[in-house]
């Protein structure tokens, strides 16, 4: 059985065709990273993966239970069961920015009552310390550096304790010199088991970290391998083109 | 000229022009909010409804409007003998408060639609329902965003509290008014301007305030 398991997906916004009949399938614990140029389409597949975008056609499985059968979704409750396994991070780290460090990863479990308030306080803290930043419990996100933000999102995403994580662009708003500490945090965090897709343009990472590489082009998956094939040997045009025109 | 005597006067008519500000306040405001909602509400009669309501709110002067509820609403075919408002400070106050419910409403509508979406996107993924993505995530920041027009509305609105004069009620203008023909001396105006004003720096003060203190 397959973590994550996509099949002919296919999604147009208005007469755009974004995404033209995806197959990929994810193994539990993999960690895969998707690259390849604005517009392919990487983005909107990871989001429809936990329904922030709704496909038109094809299948989404997650943990072995259909997200979507055949461009048909179940209802909202159980969606939100079949996802309660996935986490998101987002390129603008989308913390609440009316609520402490502490209460962004609180408010969600709080609200569930995935536990006693103690028992959720200590998690926050322990998440926190995961990413760092426990001295930082207290403080409002706006007073956080755009690293420190986004180590706060993953401590969020972590705290459903969940089996998937899927980041886009977990990198891409931030400063050169902090996309460092956030890609530590996720390096460390593919050591545990939880299984991965990254969207990123941080391609000395995608090789370093990834188990496998997919490479998107125009709404399909052009190239799907090892980072070792992807970055030394690609098979296809396109993916030639784009690892040369990023690795100058 | 009697000063002291002006001024014990005019607080009296200061009493029900604050009374007349804090009813719409405190019932607009609410009122407004559900508007908002009702407008952004996937209903679409029920958006266009409320859509319409607000035109009519802001588009004919507020004058008109209190006008009509004590003297028009009457006379409305078959519902009208049911819609007498004897009182003239309720039927006044209604007015007010179905006028600035209006603006609140469209203040309000205003602050939702600049809450960014990916607040609702994270949300969702953290398996924060719709409702309470709402009133957790939306509302606090809507109220932050919303603040300083609020202000400004509450505002207009002391100053607007002076249209209840014409059906005949002391507030603040008519005691002043009373006192300007009773002694021909016009410095009543002044007094009745620097009270008008020492109430709204005490709202912009408590705005000042209320901003700091939520600001994020």
């Amino acid at each position: 059985m397959y973590e994550i398991e996509a099949k002919n997906v296919r999604k147009s916004f208005g007469s755009l065709e974004v995404l033209k009949g995806i197959d990929l399938n994810i193994s539990k614990g993999e960690i895969v990273a998707v690259l390849g140029p604005s517009g392919s389409g990487k983005s909107t597949f990871l989001r429809s993966l936990i329904d922030l975008e709704t496909i038109e056609e094809g299948t989404v499985k997650i943990a072995g239970e259909y997200l979507c059968k055949d461009g048909k979704y179940p209802h909202n409750k159980e969606k939100a069961r079949i996802l309660s396994k996935a986490g998101m991070v987002f390129q603008h780290f989308n913390l609440f920015p009316h609520m402490s460090v502490k209460k962004n990863l609180m408010c969600a479990p709080m609200l569930n009552k995935q536990g006693t308030k103690e028992e959720i306080e200590k998690l926050a803290f322990e998440m926190l310390k995961k990413v760092g930043l426990e001295d930082k419990l207290d403080v409002m996100p706006s007073t956080l550096s755009g690293g420190q933000k986004q180590r706060v999102a993953i401590a969020r995403a972590l705290m459903r304790d969940p089996e998937i994580i899927l980041f886009d662009e977990p990198t891409s708003a931030l400063d050169p010199e902090l996309t460092g500490e956030v890609l530590n945090v996720i390096a460390d965090l593919a050591k545990e088991g939880i299984t991965m897709v990254i969207v990123t343009h941080e391609m000395g990472f995608a090789r370093e970290v990834a188990d496998r590489i997919i490479f998107m082009y125009d709404g399909v998956v052009t190239e799907d391998d090892t980072p070792e094939v992807i970055f030394n040997h690609p098979k296809n045009e396109r993916t030639r083109a784009f690892i040369q025109s990023v690795i100058k | 000229m009697d000063l002291t005597a002006w001024i014990l006067q005019m607080l009296t008519g200061v009493k029900l022009t604050i009374q007349l500000f804090i009813v719409t306040i405190v019932l607009s405001i609410p009122l407004g909010l559900v508007l908002t909602f009702l407008k952004m509400s996937k209903n679409t009669a029920l958006s266009k409804v409320i859509s319409f309501y607000i035109l009519i709110m802001r588009g004919t002067p507020l004058l008109l409007q209190i006008f009509f509820v004590y003297f028009g609403l009457p006379f409305i075919p078959v519902v009208g003998k049911y819609l007498v408002i004897d009182d003239r400070f309720t039927a006044g106050a209604i007015a007010f408060i179905l006028n600035y419910a209006a603006y609140f409403a469209e203040i309000f509508r205003g602050g939702i639609l600049s809450v960014d979406k990916g607040q609702y996107e994270a949300a969702k993924v953290l398996g924060i329902s719709d409702m309470q993505t709402r009133f957790r995530i939306v509302m606090p920041q809507m109220f932050r965003i919303s603040l300083p027009a609020v202000a400004n509305e509450t505002i207009i609105l002391l100053k607007d509290t002076a249209l209840i004069t014409t059906l005949g009620l002391s507030d603040l203008l008519k005691v002043t008014n009373t006192i300007v023909n009773r002694t021909t001396n016009v410095s009543a105006y002044a007094v009745a301007a620097a009270f008008y004003l020492i109430l709204s720096y005490i709202l912009s003060a408590l705005f000042v305030k209320l901003e700091k203190k939520f600001d994020f």
